[in-house]
């Protein structure tokens, strides 16, 4: 900000004085502004410091037991993944891995197709506004309850323990979000294609197909597969409470603190994750370049989240 | 020459165009996949309702919040906002000088530019979760774990959300560096930042939200905060007390959510 406004100033003043031959250097403009909101900043960090009660003398922890316990899931890497009883940690993760994308890819399957209707409900454009104004309270309703709450809450007593309870969990915070994007894309499609089916005498649900539907089919994908992204490191979490896949297989090597196994774990997470990332990401860029518009899906799903 | 009158049949309707391949391909690989991994984890939707009774017992008890329990735990509020500063300020100001490193456009260095994406990538690929396990084993638990993890986890997001501004930045200051003959740091500094530095304050106002949602996730995994409150009372089948906490963190990231966006509109 403020380095914006000396360079505009200065510059401004170089002009209207080149003329008078050597000039004096025009004063520096006044920092006090940007001071005053440093001096604020450390000040609310200090204070955040001293009262979040951490006990800061431990951070030196973090770089001794950090090292050994580093060399440790060295140890279990550089082991051949094919001897026992490495072989079967390498399996093991993947497999609770691989549980995790499941979990992720069918709540966001649910959630998806929960949230065509609620989307359409929810578009200004689409729908009446007593029934906009409702769904838009249940999707803001939905995205305030964080997922682990629905987990434990709703999920776990009705699914019991398992990878369904957090399935049915993502998918229905999925509905949240999505039902959201839905309706802004549908919000901000071009009237064009809408007038000439309806000139050309569509039915209502043609309309909604052919002129609505098509518009955002890319983008609301695009968001499908974001969604997905983000479930699968969302469904860590729900591991941990005990909605199965690698979050469960996490909490409990790290209560045995074994710490090659941990590291071959950390290893597998990484490596899926990176994959799903780039498949789904190179997807996403392809229907959206695609489709000739130009969206930041990212930066739309990462605010509405 | 006179010229033919157009036909008077019907114009015949235009050929269909044939469907796309990779399309249909695409749609069956995707179908095949929910298929499959619906099957691995034996998806059923039947409990909803056969089991709807044993989660209309919780429903019920979450339906009757016992608000008082909010302001008795005044300690755990500010423990997690005191963290969410903490580690939004540290992993803002590490996620910026990582961003510089992910960016072509102020890294010039090919070998250097491709570590630093990869080894954004890997703190990227970790979820939140497994960085609060790795601290909790390393410090113990409390605020200092949580702390820890989320600075990993920001500086994961700001690098990210960072670089990509500074790929956009408008190249007549960058050119106007070269020129003067600014070195890496001075370019850097001069040209570049003063372009992205509105977006980069909005994405720390948005990075220190997400720390507050976050706060629930963190505590239940050992790194201190409402979560742990939150975990606690879950324990003890307190649900009454769990369902005002929910609330009042909703609440508490809807002020924030409107406190970020006044300062957001002043920034940009």
């Amino acid at each position: 900000m403020s380095a914006g406004n000396e360079s505009q100033a200065t510059s401004g003043d170089a002009v209207t004085t080149a003329s008078a031959g050597r000039t004096p250097r025009p004063a520096e403009p006044s920092k006090a502004k940007a001071t005053i909101a440093w001096i604020a900043l450390a000040v609310i960090f200090g204070g955040a410091v001293a009262l979040s009660d951490a006990k800061w003398g431990q951070l030196s922890e973090v770089f001794t037991e950090g090292a050994r316990y580093f060399r440790l899931m060295g140890e279990g890497l550089l082991h051949s993944p094919f001897s026992e009883p490495y072989s079967e940690y390498w399996t093991l993760a993947f497999q609770k891995m691989m549980e995790s994308v499941y979990m992720a890819w069918v709540g966001t399957m649910l959630g998806a197709v929960i949230s065509i209707p609620m989307g359409f409900l929810a578009a200004r454009n689409v729908a009446g506004p007593v029934t906009v104004q409702v769904t838009r309270i249940i999707l803001n309703a939905i995205r305030a309850v964080p997922e682990l709450v629905f987990v434990i809450v709703i999920m776990l007593p009705i699914f019991g323990f398992g990878p369904v309870a957090g399935a049915v969990a993502l998918g229905v915070g999925a509905v949240g979000t999505l039902g959201k994007l839905t309706a802004e894309a549908l919000e901000g499609i071009d009237p064009g294609p809408v007038e000439a089916a309806q000139a050309s005498g569509a039915s209502r649900w043609a309309i909604l197909r052919w002129a609505y539907w098509t518009q955002v089919l890319p983008e609301v994908i695009a968001f499908w597969l974001y969604r997905f992204e983000i479930n699968i490191r969302a469904s860590a979490v729900l591991g941990i409470i005990g909605a199965g896949g690698i979050g469960q297989l996490l909490s409990q090597l790290f209560s045995k603190r074994d710490w090659d196994q941990i590291g071959i774990t950390l290893v597998v997470i990484i490596l899926v994750t990176i994959a799903v990332d780039s498949i789904s990401g190179a997807i996403r860029h392809r229907i959206i370049s695609g489709s000739g518009q130009k969206v930041t899906t990212e930066e739309k799903a990462e605010a509405a989240v | 020459m006179s010229v033919e009158a157009p036909p008077a049949v019907a114009v015949d309707r235009p050929r269909r165009p044939a469907p796309s391949l990779t399309l249909i391909a695409g749609l069956l690989l995707a179908a095949a996949f929910t298929v499959w991994a619906a099957l691995q984890i034996d998806f059923t939707l039947a409990p909803l309702w056969r089991n709807f009774s044993n989660g209309w017992v919780v429903i019920s008890q979450f339906l009757q919040p016992n608000w008082s329990f909010i302001f008795r735990v005044w300690d755990a509020w500010v423990e997690t906002i005191a963290i969410a500063i903490v580690a939004s300020a540290v992993g803002v100001l590490v996620g910026l000088l990582f961003a510089f490193g992910a960016s072509r456009i102020t890294n010039r260095s090919g070998w250097m530019y491709r570590t630093v994406k990869t080894v954004l990538s890997v703190i990227r690929s970790l979820p939140d979760v497994a960085y609060v396990l790795i601290f909790v084993a390393l410090v113990g638990v409390g605020s200092l774990a949580g702390i820890l993890a989320l600075i990993m986890f920001n500086i994961g997001i700001a690098a990210k959300l960072t670089a990509e501004t500074i790929d956009a930045v408008d190249p007549g200051p960058l050119e106007a560096a070269d020129a003067g003959g600014s070195g890496t740091f001075s370019r850097a500094r001069w040209a570049v930042l003063p372009q992205i530095l509105p977006n980069y304050l909005s994405y720390c106002l948005y990075i220190f939200e997400l720390n507050i949602r976050a706060s629930v996730v963190i505590g239940i995994a050992g790194g201190g905060g409402i979560g742990q409150v939150i975990n606690v009372q879950f324990s003890r089948f307190n649900y009454e007390n769990v369902a005002a906490i929910t609330v009042a963190i909703f609440v508490v990231v809807l002020l924030i959510d409107q406190l970020s966006q006044y300062l957001r509109r002043r920034f940009v």
